[in-house]
């Protein structure tokens, strides 16, 4: 599903955030991202959603290799990809409904034809009832939940989470956990970056290490590679 | 429209998104472009004194033009009427027995050129003089008529422009009975050269205004654009195309350019309004009829299509520049 090789990103100015890294993550696989502050895992995933693009070696989504992407093919290759943020990045002055349906309505679905969907999104989520609500007027888990709802509204084969649980108490994370594991569950492919290594390590999934740029643990046994 | 997993809609578990029959589609199109545009109006209620700011300037700065060549435009139509009007004065040789006269003006008279032919015999343009020059009785001491015999030509119809006119007029000239042709034309000339210069300094100053309308509205949805740099990173981040995330933009402009063109209208044809009365005492001290022409409905289409083409243009300067350049971080 996604696949580094030799990937190096280095930004202007010098700083090298990625080295040579090399993975692979299969379809319908879940899997966690680990790493110190600036260990290079927001740039890991900048690189799958097409923020940035690396500076050697190639990223590969379902085969396909995305420096052949164009600036304006971008747009859709995001619209595959679920990605949740630990800011969430809402909009502020859109009601949960307009802010889970924003997807939909890009994809050229009427208000109509996108109620059922994000109905759907919010009662997987547990937000039904806040349909009419504003983003400041939930918690910080609610908020988040609706940062989910929206990046899984248009079913997408692969979800990115970048610090989901970043804000969030232990008990709350879970939760998060637990709602990436449902989607897991019906073969969408989840990559999420964390450095909360207390909840990777109550949980029994792949866990990709990073240190400072480079691939220190890709997470499989010996045996499997 | 999937790039990345092009099986994606039989997937298991994914989206059922192929569902949407293409007609459905087409006909979203314009459905989208309709709710897009009232959502911008219902974006422009919002900040209205702002959005009256713009609107304001965009028809303020068409009023100027429009009503500038509201002027020009009657202005033409007038001299129009004086150029067919011109007369060709001829004054005749002092010699010339009263018989010569005659058969010049039937001579003349019977040119396909010429319309009419009246004489004026000198006596009589004495007579006409002590009227209208105002010296009266003084022309009395005159031992004998200074004036000659005149005859007005008016020209026939083809031949009243101020070209054929002076053709005619050197004609005139090398008639054994002239003694000196003159037509009033030179006037006509200048007043045709300072109307030129009007109308090219109204185009000059017409192309100024609109090219600092286009500058103010794009300066206006630049700051648009900046001050919600927020939700376009976020509308880019879950895949919307600049030309998804331009259209409310778009829209904002048209719809400056749409009030601000009915602004035009109302101060436009208030200023003519305003000036007619004025302009209606000039002529009446004149004693000529004269009614101003205020803005057909073609022209007052054309002031709106131009409007609402400046408000889209200035938007689109400032939607390609600043919409590209906000990518997420």
């Amino acid at each position: 599903m996604i696949r580094f090789e030799q990937v190096s990103k280095t930004y202007p100015g010098g700083h090298q955030a990625l080295s040579h890294v090399d993975f692979h993550v299969k379809p319908g696989e879940m899997a966690f991202l680990t790493g110190h502050s600036g260990a290079g895992k927001s740039t890991l995933l900048k690189l799958i959603s097409l923020m940035e693009r690396p500076t050697a070696g190639r990223v590969l989504i379902n085969g396909h290799d995305l420096r052949k992407i164009k600036p304006s093919q971008v747009p859709y290759v995001r619209r595959d990809i679920g990605m949740i943020f630990q800011d969430h990045r809402l909009l502020m002055d859109k009601t949960v409904f307009d802010n889970v349906a924003l997807p939909l309505i890009i994809e050229g679905y009427s208000v109509q034809e996108a109620r059922k969907r994000v109905l759907a999104a919010l009662e997987k989520v547990g937000l039904a009832d806040k349909v009419k609500h504003y983003p400041q007027m939930l918690s910080g888990g609610e908020q988040q939940r609706v940062g989910i709802a929206r990046a899984i509204v248009t079913k997408p084969p692969l979800l990115l989470a970048d610090e989901p649980t970043g804000n969030l108490d232990p008990k709350l994370s879970m939760e998060i956990i637990r709602l990436f594991e449902e989607f897991n569950k019906v073969g969408v492919a989840v990559l999420i970056a964390t450095h909360d290594l207390g909840l990777i390590a109550r949980l029994r999934y792949r866990t990709l290490t990073l240190k400072d740029g480079r691939m220190i643990n890709d997470g499989l046994e010996d045996n499997e590679l | 429209m999937s790039l990345l997993f092009r099986n994606r809609s039989v997937e298991k578990g994914a989206s059922n998104r192929g569902r949407l029959p293409w007609w459905r589609r087409a006909i979203m199109v314009p459905v989208h472009h309709a709710q897009q545009a009232v959502a911008s109006l219902g974006e422009l209620w919002r900040n209205p004194f702002a959005s009256l700011m713009t609107m304001a300037v965009l028809g303020l700065s068409l009023t100027l033009p429009s009503s500038l060549y509201v002027l020009v435009k009657n202005t033409s139509s007038i001299t129009d009427s004086w150029q067919q009007a011109s007369e060709i004065t001829l004054f005749l040789k002092k010699d010339l027995k009263t018989s010569e006269i005659e058969t010049f003006k039937t001579q003349t008279s019977l040119s396909d050129k010429v319309e009419s032919v009246r004489w004026v015999p000198k006596d009589e343009g004495l007579e006409q003089f002590k009227e209208q020059s105002g010296f009266g009785e003084t022309l009395d001491y005159l031992s004998n008529n200074p004036l000659p015999d005149v005859l007005v030509v008016i020209p026939a119809e083809n031949y009243r422009a101020a070209e054929q006119a002076e053709a005619l007029l050197l004609e005139f000239q090398n008639k054994r009975e002239v003694e000196h042709a003159k037509l009033d034309i030179e006037w006509l000339n200048r007043l045709q050269a300072i109307l030129d210069l009007i109308e090219d300094t109204l185009g000059a100053l017409a192309l100024v205004l609109c090219l600092s309308v286009v500058l103010i509205v794009g300066n206006t949805i630049r700051l648009n654009i900046l001050s919600k740099r927020d939700e376009i990173v976020i509308m880019k981040l879950v895949g919307a195309t600049n030309a998804f995330i331009q259209r409310p933009f778009l829209y904002t402009g048209a719809w400056y350019g749409f009030i601000g063109g009915i602004f035009a209208w109302v101060v436009t044809l208030l200023l003519i309004w305003w000036i007619e009365s004025a302009v209606l005492t000039v002529t009446n001290l004149y004693d000529s009829q004269f009614q101003l022409d205020g803005l057909t409905f073609g022209e007052l289409i054309a002031i709106w299509v131009i409007a609402i083409g400046l408000g889209l243009t200035g938007s689109y300067l400032a939607v390609r520049r600043h919409i590209q350049s906000i990518e997420p971080e």
